[in-house]
């Protein structure tokens, strides 16, 4: 898994890296049980405030998507949704809306729209058996 | 004092060499467990501001307080809390690197001996070369070690990478990030002083950029980047007249139109959106390009 800040984004760099591991998480870069990075080489590689990564790793884990380990580590849960049902909704209508008011002004109609989101959910579906594949080869 | 535990409380502070005015009517607060970056350009005050925190120079109006302490009054105890990197290293010039450093060593209550061997180790750095030697890189590298192994709880760095070459530039950032952020969280505070904004972007929290003597904007640098963006139109025909106050900057070329927005970017890019742009996009500008705004401004 590899980390890239952006600071033009105009997104707290701790969101950055609280986004990208969750893509990683949901795309099968990184895998249930896998441990995330330390944060003090993570923090060198990466040029930040190590308190910033802290901060990341901590939003992470109150979020579900990791745990600590005393001693070990952070490392992907293996069932990272401790969210109820209507919580994870909740959660999805508020990136949905934005995604469907960004398509409105960038004058995607509805059905292209759709047809994009259906892709994409392809691709990531994709990626992931790809990343499970590559796992049984190694196994 | 707001808070006694802040780790520097700059009130007021004026000084000037002769008539000549470095630094006026100067406050900040750095909480601990921070990186908070003094930011200006050369002849801005930022050493003369440092100086006075480590008792260099006595603040003619004003004080300063490290973490609570009067550096005039109580100099050795507010020593023993703070290492420093000057802008300008300078050694013994007839001691080895190894005797330099057991030197500095001995004035200190503790020095971690693991760490030192590990920087030395990093940066290739020989003990027994003389002091007097050493180029300017390895120089900041021995003052770096030096800064680090006493492990306070401020550490003071004043233009530290100015004059090196990016790779020791980058090797000098990792340190200070690796070694000296180490232990407890949020205990270690760092204060940097550096126009070479860049490199340190994403290490600093909170900075106030001088200018002239004087304190010009002190934000978090995550809101920092939140305020100021830059938005860019281009429109199918010359942009119509629009009412852009709300703009830091408008910069007009043909068909297109560049703004800097502070704080209130979202209303000009509604603004910009109901004149029907061909192009429209926004991103943010660095701690970097907000301090050069600022200061053209």
């Amino acid at each position: 898994m590899i980390l890239r800040i952006n600071f033009k984004s105009g997104m707290p760099i701790y969101l950055q890296l609280v986004d990208q591991i969750k893509t990683a998480a949901a795309s099968g870069a990184l895998r249930p049980g896998e441990a995330l990075p330390s944060i003090r080489p993570l923090a060198e590689e990466l040029r930040v405030n190590r308190n910033t990564v802290a901060k990341a790793y901590t939003e992470l884990e109150s979020l579900g998507v990791i745990e600590t380990l005393p001693g070990r580590g952070c490392f992907l849960k293996e069932n990272h949704s401790a969210l109820r049902k209507e919580i994870r909704r909740k959660l999805l209508t508020v990136e949905i809306d934005q995604a469907i008011v960004q398509a409105h002004h960038l004058q995607v109609p509805r059905e292209e729209f759709l047809e994009l989101i259906h892709e994409r959910m392809h691709v990531l579906a994709d990626k992931r058996r790809a990343n499970e594949d590559y796992k049984k080869k190694e196994v | 004092m707001n808070s006694p535990t802040s780790a520097i409380q700059i009130e007021n502070l004026s000084y000037a060499y002769g008539r000549a005015e470095a630094v006026r009517d100067l406050s900040l607060t750095v909480q601990p467990g921070r990186c908070y970056g003094l930011f200006g350009r050369n002849g801005a005050g930022k050493t003369t501001t440092m100086k006075c925190l480590l008792n260099l120079l006595r603040p003619q109006r004003g004080q300063v307080r490290i973490f609570g302490l009067d550096p005039t009054k109580e100099e050795v105890a507010v020593k023993r809390l703070l290492s420093y990197v000057p802008d300008q290293v300078a050694f013994y010039p007839w001691m080895s690197v190894r005797e330099t450093l057991d030197y500095l060593a001995s004035f200190r209550p503790h020095w971690n001996r693991k760490t030192e061997q590990e920087l030395f180790e990093h940066f290739g750095l020989d003990p027994a070369q003389r002091a007097g030697s050493l180029s300017k890189g390895q120089r900041t590298q021995v003052a770096l070690i030096a800064a680090v192994c006493p492990e306070t709880d401020l550490l003071v760095l004043d233009e530290p990478t100015s004059g090196l070459d990016p790779i020791v530039r980058r090797e000098f950032i990792e340190t200070v990030i690796g070694a000296y952020q180490e232990g407890i969280p949020g205990k270690r505070t760092i204060l940097v002083s550096t126009h070479l904004i860049t490199e340190f972007e994403g290490l600093i929290d909170q900075f106030t950029i001088i200018d002239r003597g004087q304190a010009v904007l002190t934000l978090d640098s995550d809101q920092a980047r939140e305020r100021y963006q830059r938005i860019r139109a281009r429109f199918a025909q010359s942009p119509p007249e629009l009412d852009l106050k709300a703009a830091l900057h408008v910069r007009r070329d043909g068909r297109e139109l560049e703004l800097i927005a502070n704080g209130a970017g979202l209303e000009l890019l509604e603004h910009l959106r109901q004149h029907n742009p061909e192009a429209l996009s926004t991103e943010s500008l660095t701690l970097e390009e907000i301090f050069v705004a600022i200061l053209k401004s």
